[in-house]
Protein backbone atom coordinates (compact mmCIF):
# COMPACT_ATOMS: atom_id res chain seq x y z
CA UNK A 1 0.00 0.00 0.00
CA UNK A 2 1.29 3.21 -0.81
CA UNK A 3 1.54 5.53 2.46
CA UNK A 4 0.28 8.54 0.60
CA UNK A 5 -3.40 6.38 -0.11
CA UNK A 6 -6.37 7.37 2.39
CA UNK A 7 -6.77 4.73 4.72
CA UNK A 8 -10.40 2.70 4.64
CA UNK A 9 -12.16 1.14 7.11
CA UNK A 10 -11.61 -2.38 5.29
CA UNK A 11 -7.00 -1.56 5.04
CA UNK A 12 -6.80 0.71 8.76
CA UNK A 13 -3.90 -1.43 10.27
CA UNK A 14 -4.10 -1.99 14.19
CA UNK A 15 -1.49 0.93 15.20
CA UNK A 16 -0.98 3.14 11.82
CA UNK A 17 1.04 5.27 13.17
CA UNK A 18 3.84 2.26 13.43
CA UNK A 19 2.88 0.93 10.25
CA UNK A 20 5.75 1.59 8.63
CA UNK A 21 9.28 1.33 9.26
CA UNK A 22 9.91 5.38 8.73
CA UNK A 23 6.76 5.12 11.43
CA UNK A 24 8.34 2.93 13.72
CA UNK A 25 11.46 5.22 13.66
CA UNK A 26 9.87 8.70 14.76
CA UNK A 27 8.09 6.44 17.17
CA UNK A 28 11.22 5.00 18.61
CA UNK A 29 13.08 8.14 18.07
CA UNK A 30 10.50 10.73 19.71
CA UNK A 31 10.60 8.74 22.93
CA UNK A 32 14.43 8.57 22.64
CA UNK A 33 13.85 12.54 22.32
CA UNK A 34 11.36 12.93 25.07
CA UNK A 35 14.18 11.15 27.60
CA UNK A 36 16.60 13.62 26.62
CA UNK A 37 13.60 16.48 27.23
CA UNK A 38 13.50 14.76 30.73
CA UNK A 39 17.15 15.40 31.26
CA UNK A 40 16.88 19.16 29.84
CA UNK A 41 14.60 20.48 32.05
CA UNK A 42 16.05 18.45 34.99
CA UNK A 43 18.56 20.70 34.73
CA UNK A 44 16.37 23.50 35.00
CA UNK A 45 14.39 22.49 37.50
CA UNK A 46 17.59 21.44 39.82
CA UNK A 47 19.60 25.06 39.35
CA UNK A 48 15.77 26.50 40.54
CA UNK A 49 15.63 24.10 43.47
CA UNK A 50 19.36 24.97 44.51
CA UNK A 51 18.28 29.07 43.77
CA UNK A 52 14.97 29.15 44.74
CA UNK A 53 15.32 31.02 48.02
CA UNK A 54 17.50 33.86 46.62
CA UNK A 55 15.63 37.00 45.90
CA UNK A 56 17.92 39.34 45.73
CA UNK A 57 16.28 43.04 45.17
CA UNK A 58 13.31 41.33 43.91
CA UNK A 59 10.38 40.52 45.99
CA UNK A 60 9.52 36.70 48.01
CA UNK A 61 8.12 33.92 45.90
CA UNK A 62 5.20 33.28 48.43
CA UNK A 63 4.43 37.07 48.15
CA UNK A 64 3.27 36.95 44.42
CA UNK A 65 2.37 33.44 43.37
CA UNK A 66 -1.64 33.46 42.92
CA UNK A 67 -2.64 29.94 43.43
CA UNK A 68 -6.01 30.30 41.50
CA UNK A 69 -4.27 31.38 38.79
CA UNK A 70 -2.27 28.61 38.58
CA UNK A 71 -4.71 26.39 39.49
CA UNK A 72 -6.75 27.54 35.89
CA UNK A 73 -3.92 27.02 34.24
CA UNK A 74 -3.02 23.25 35.93
CA UNK A 75 -6.96 23.00 35.06
CA UNK A 76 -6.58 23.91 31.51
CA UNK A 77 -3.72 22.19 31.00
CA UNK A 78 -4.45 19.02 31.88
CA UNK A 79 -7.99 19.04 29.65
CA UNK A 80 -5.98 19.50 26.63
CA UNK A 81 -3.99 16.67 27.22
CA UNK A 82 -7.01 14.51 27.92
CA UNK A 83 -8.63 16.42 23.93
CA UNK A 84 -5.41 15.27 22.53
CA UNK A 85 -6.16 11.57 23.80
CA UNK A 86 -9.54 11.86 22.14
CA UNK A 87 -7.62 12.74 19.09
CA UNK A 88 -5.41 9.39 18.98
CA UNK A 89 -8.87 7.02 20.08
CA UNK A 90 -10.90 8.98 16.92
CA UNK A 91 -7.13 8.34 15.15
CA UNK A 92 -7.46 4.96 15.71
CA UNK A 93 -11.14 4.39 14.49
CA UNK A 94 -9.98 6.34 10.91
CA UNK A 95 -12.33 9.43 12.29
CA UNK A 96 -10.49 11.99 10.58
CA UNK A 97 -12.73 14.70 11.32
CA UNK A 98 -13.24 13.96 14.75
CA UNK A 99 -9.74 13.78 15.16
CA UNK A 100 -8.99 16.69 13.76
CA UNK A 101 -11.76 18.83 15.75
CA UNK A 102 -10.29 17.36 18.98
CA UNK A 103 -6.90 18.41 17.99
CA UNK A 104 -7.91 22.43 17.60
CA UNK A 105 -9.95 22.12 20.81
CA UNK A 106 -6.35 20.89 21.77
CA UNK A 107 -4.85 23.83 19.88
CA UNK A 108 -7.15 26.29 21.61
CA UNK A 109 -6.57 25.36 25.15
CA UNK A 110 -2.53 25.76 24.48
CA UNK A 111 -3.28 28.94 23.36
CA UNK A 112 -5.23 30.14 26.17
CA UNK A 113 -2.77 28.59 28.82
CA UNK A 114 -0.19 30.88 26.57
CA UNK A 115 -2.28 33.69 27.09
CA UNK A 116 -2.97 33.11 31.17
CA UNK A 117 1.24 32.82 31.26
CA UNK A 118 1.85 35.73 29.34
CA UNK A 119 -0.33 37.76 31.50
CA UNK A 120 1.14 36.50 34.65
CA UNK A 121 4.74 37.34 34.01
CA UNK A 122 3.21 41.03 32.86
CA UNK A 123 1.72 40.83 36.36
CA UNK A 124 5.26 39.63 38.08
CA UNK A 125 7.08 42.24 36.33
CA UNK A 126 4.77 45.12 37.35
CA UNK A 127 5.96 43.74 41.24
CA UNK A 128 9.08 43.68 40.56
CA UNK A 129 10.07 39.92 40.19
CA UNK A 130 12.06 40.04 36.69
CA UNK A 131 14.82 38.06 35.43
CA UNK A 132 17.48 40.35 36.64
CA UNK A 133 15.91 41.13 40.01
CA UNK A 134 17.89 37.95 41.60
CA UNK A 135 18.17 34.74 40.91
CA UNK A 136 15.50 33.25 41.73
CA UNK A 137 13.96 35.62 39.09
CA UNK A 138 16.71 34.20 36.51
CA UNK A 139 15.72 30.63 37.56
CA UNK A 140 11.88 30.89 37.57
CA UNK A 141 11.86 32.59 34.09
CA UNK A 142 14.23 30.39 32.57
CA UNK A 143 12.14 27.05 33.67
CA UNK A 144 8.70 28.55 33.37
CA UNK A 145 9.77 30.26 30.03
CA UNK A 146 11.57 26.86 28.96
CA UNK A 147 8.19 25.44 29.46
CA UNK A 148 5.66 28.24 28.11
CA UNK A 149 8.41 27.80 24.73
CA UNK A 150 7.53 24.13 24.94
CA UNK A 151 3.83 24.93 24.65
CA UNK A 152 4.30 27.63 21.95
CA UNK A 153 6.49 25.29 19.68
CA UNK A 154 3.18 22.40 20.19
CA UNK A 155 0.72 25.00 18.71
CA UNK A 156 2.65 25.84 16.10
CA UNK A 157 3.05 22.27 15.44
CA UNK A 158 -0.64 21.30 15.37
CA UNK A 159 -1.55 24.45 13.81
CA UNK A 160 0.80 23.45 11.09
CA UNK A 161 -0.02 19.50 10.74
CA UNK A 162 -4.17 20.97 10.71
CA UNK A 163 -3.30 23.29 7.89
CA UNK A 164 -1.11 20.89 5.82
CA UNK A 165 -3.37 17.83 5.72
CA UNK A 166 -6.37 19.63 5.43
CA UNK A 167 -9.03 17.96 3.71
CA UNK A 168 -6.88 15.17 3.50
CA UNK A 169 -7.57 11.65 5.34
CA UNK A 170 -5.41 9.68 7.15
CA UNK A 171 -2.82 7.85 5.84
CA UNK A 172 0.46 5.56 6.74
CA UNK A 173 2.18 9.05 6.07
CA UNK A 174 0.30 11.26 8.14
CA UNK A 175 -0.62 9.43 11.11
CA UNK A 176 2.82 8.95 12.80
CA UNK A 177 2.55 12.79 12.49
CA UNK A 178 -0.24 13.28 14.59
CA UNK A 179 0.37 10.72 16.77
CA UNK A 180 3.68 12.19 17.95
CA UNK A 181 1.97 15.68 18.38
CA UNK A 182 -0.26 13.44 20.58
CA UNK A 183 3.25 12.31 23.04
CA UNK A 184 4.65 15.69 22.76
CA UNK A 185 1.90 16.98 24.19
CA UNK A 186 1.82 14.54 27.40
CA UNK A 187 5.12 15.16 27.84
CA UNK A 188 4.61 19.28 28.18
CA UNK A 189 1.80 18.41 30.70
CA UNK A 190 4.06 16.28 32.71
CA UNK A 191 6.72 18.72 32.74
CA UNK A 192 3.83 20.99 33.89
CA UNK A 193 2.57 18.88 37.20
CA UNK A 194 6.30 19.11 38.30
CA UNK A 195 6.19 23.25 38.07
CA UNK A 196 3.26 23.63 39.54
CA UNK A 197 4.49 21.05 42.43
CA UNK A 198 7.71 22.45 42.38
CA UNK A 199 7.52 26.09 41.71
CA UNK A 200 4.50 27.02 42.91
CA UNK A 201 3.28 24.81 45.70
CA UNK A 202 6.46 24.74 47.24
CA UNK A 203 7.12 28.36 46.56
CA UNK A 204 3.76 28.91 48.76
CA UNK A 205 5.23 27.55 51.61
CA UNK A 206 8.88 28.28 51.52
CA UNK B 1 -2.74 -4.64 0.59
CA UNK B 2 -3.47 -6.95 -2.07
CA UNK B 3 -3.91 -10.17 -0.35
CA UNK B 4 -6.44 -8.78 2.11
CA UNK B 5 -9.05 -11.95 1.49
CA UNK B 6 -9.62 -12.51 4.77
CA UNK B 7 -13.65 -13.96 4.93
CA UNK B 8 -16.20 -11.17 5.95
CA UNK B 9 -17.42 -12.65 8.87
CA UNK B 10 -13.59 -12.96 10.31
CA UNK B 11 -13.32 -9.30 9.38
CA UNK B 12 -16.47 -7.84 11.57
CA UNK B 13 -15.14 -10.04 14.12
CA UNK B 14 -11.98 -8.50 14.84
CA UNK B 15 -13.13 -5.10 14.06
CA UNK B 16 -15.85 -5.79 17.10
CA UNK B 17 -12.95 -6.86 18.87
CA UNK B 18 -11.03 -3.50 18.35
CA UNK B 19 -14.20 -2.05 18.53
CA UNK B 20 -14.43 -3.24 22.60
CA UNK B 21 -10.99 -2.49 22.84
CA UNK B 22 -11.22 0.72 22.21
CA UNK B 23 -14.31 1.42 24.59
CA UNK B 24 -12.13 0.16 27.37
CA UNK B 25 -9.60 2.51 26.27
CA UNK B 26 -11.74 5.63 26.19
CA UNK B 27 -12.94 4.79 29.57
CA UNK B 28 -9.36 3.96 30.94
CA UNK B 29 -8.75 7.32 29.87
CA UNK B 30 -11.46 9.27 31.81
CA UNK B 31 -11.23 7.86 34.64
CA UNK B 32 -7.14 9.04 34.56
CA UNK B 33 -8.94 12.17 33.81
CA UNK B 34 -11.05 12.20 36.59
CA UNK B 35 -8.50 10.89 39.43
CA UNK B 36 -5.60 13.76 37.73
CA UNK B 37 -7.96 16.59 38.35
CA UNK B 38 -8.37 15.15 42.30
CA UNK B 39 -4.89 14.58 43.09
CA UNK B 40 -4.23 18.23 41.75
CA UNK B 41 -7.30 19.15 43.91
CA UNK B 42 -5.95 17.66 46.77
CA UNK B 43 -2.14 18.80 46.15
CA UNK B 44 -3.29 22.45 46.09
CA UNK B 45 -5.45 22.12 49.47
CA UNK B 46 -2.75 20.36 50.91
CA UNK B 47 -0.74 23.59 50.78
CA UNK B 48 -3.93 25.52 51.01
CA UNK B 49 -3.83 24.42 54.84
CA UNK B 50 -2.77 24.72 57.66
CA UNK B 51 -3.27 21.52 59.16
CA UNK B 52 -0.99 19.85 57.69
CA UNK B 53 2.96 21.03 58.23
CA UNK B 54 5.09 22.76 55.59
CA UNK B 55 7.39 19.95 55.28
CA UNK B 56 5.02 17.03 55.42
CA UNK B 57 3.02 18.68 52.83
CA UNK B 58 5.75 19.49 50.30
CA UNK B 59 7.00 15.72 50.73
CA UNK B 60 2.90 14.40 50.05
CA UNK B 61 2.39 16.49 47.30
CA UNK B 62 5.83 15.44 45.06
CA UNK B 63 4.70 12.05 45.72
CA UNK B 64 1.34 13.22 43.85
CA UNK B 65 3.07 14.47 41.19
CA UNK B 66 4.78 11.03 40.55
CA UNK B 67 1.53 9.32 40.83
CA UNK B 68 0.42 11.74 37.86
CA UNK B 69 3.26 11.17 35.89
CA UNK B 70 2.64 7.36 36.38
CA UNK B 71 -1.33 7.92 34.98
CA UNK B 72 0.31 10.05 31.90
CA UNK B 73 2.81 7.84 31.13
CA UNK B 74 1.12 4.08 31.30
CA UNK B 75 -2.25 5.36 30.63
CA UNK B 76 -2.17 8.68 28.04
CA UNK B 77 0.95 8.06 26.44
CA UNK B 78 0.52 4.09 26.26
CA UNK B 79 3.46 3.63 27.61
CA UNK B 80 2.31 0.09 29.31
CA UNK B 81 1.17 -1.13 26.07
CA UNK B 82 2.94 -4.02 24.11
CA UNK B 83 5.50 -2.84 21.76
CA UNK B 84 6.68 -0.29 23.87
CA UNK B 85 10.06 -1.98 25.66
CA UNK B 86 12.38 0.52 23.96
CA UNK B 87 10.74 3.40 24.32
CA UNK B 88 10.62 2.35 28.15
CA UNK B 89 14.57 2.30 27.91
CA UNK B 90 15.01 5.63 27.07
CA UNK B 91 12.18 7.11 29.52
CA UNK B 92 13.59 5.45 31.85
CA UNK B 93 16.65 6.08 31.74
CA UNK B 94 16.10 10.05 31.21
CA UNK B 95 14.03 9.56 34.50
CA UNK B 96 17.32 8.06 36.03
CA UNK B 97 19.89 10.62 34.76
CA UNK B 98 17.22 13.56 35.36
CA UNK B 99 16.95 12.17 39.46
CA UNK B 100 21.22 12.46 39.17
CA UNK B 101 21.08 16.30 37.68
CA UNK B 102 18.62 17.11 39.82
CA UNK B 103 20.02 15.91 43.14
CA UNK B 104 23.56 17.22 41.91
CA UNK B 105 22.53 20.41 41.45
CA UNK B 106 20.23 21.23 44.08
CA UNK B 107 23.46 19.65 46.84
CA UNK B 108 25.86 21.86 44.46
CA UNK B 109 24.18 25.15 44.79
CA UNK B 110 23.16 24.12 49.01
Amino acid sequence: MDVGERLTDQNFPESPEKATLEGKNKFLGFWLFLGGETVLFATLFGTYLGLRNSFGKGPEASEIFQLPMVFAATIILLTSSLTSVYAVLALKENRVKQMRRWFFITLLLGLSFLGLEIYEFVEYVHEGHTFTSGAFGSAFYTLVGFHGGHVLFGCLWITALLVRNSGRGLTLYNAPKYYLFALYWHFVDVVWVFIFTVVYLMGKVG
Amino acid sequence: MASNEQPNSVHHHSSLQKKIKLKQERRQHNVSFVMMILLTIVAFAAIASDAISNSVAILFIIVLAGVQVFFQLYIWMHLGHKGHEFPMWGIASGLLIALITVGTLVGLIW
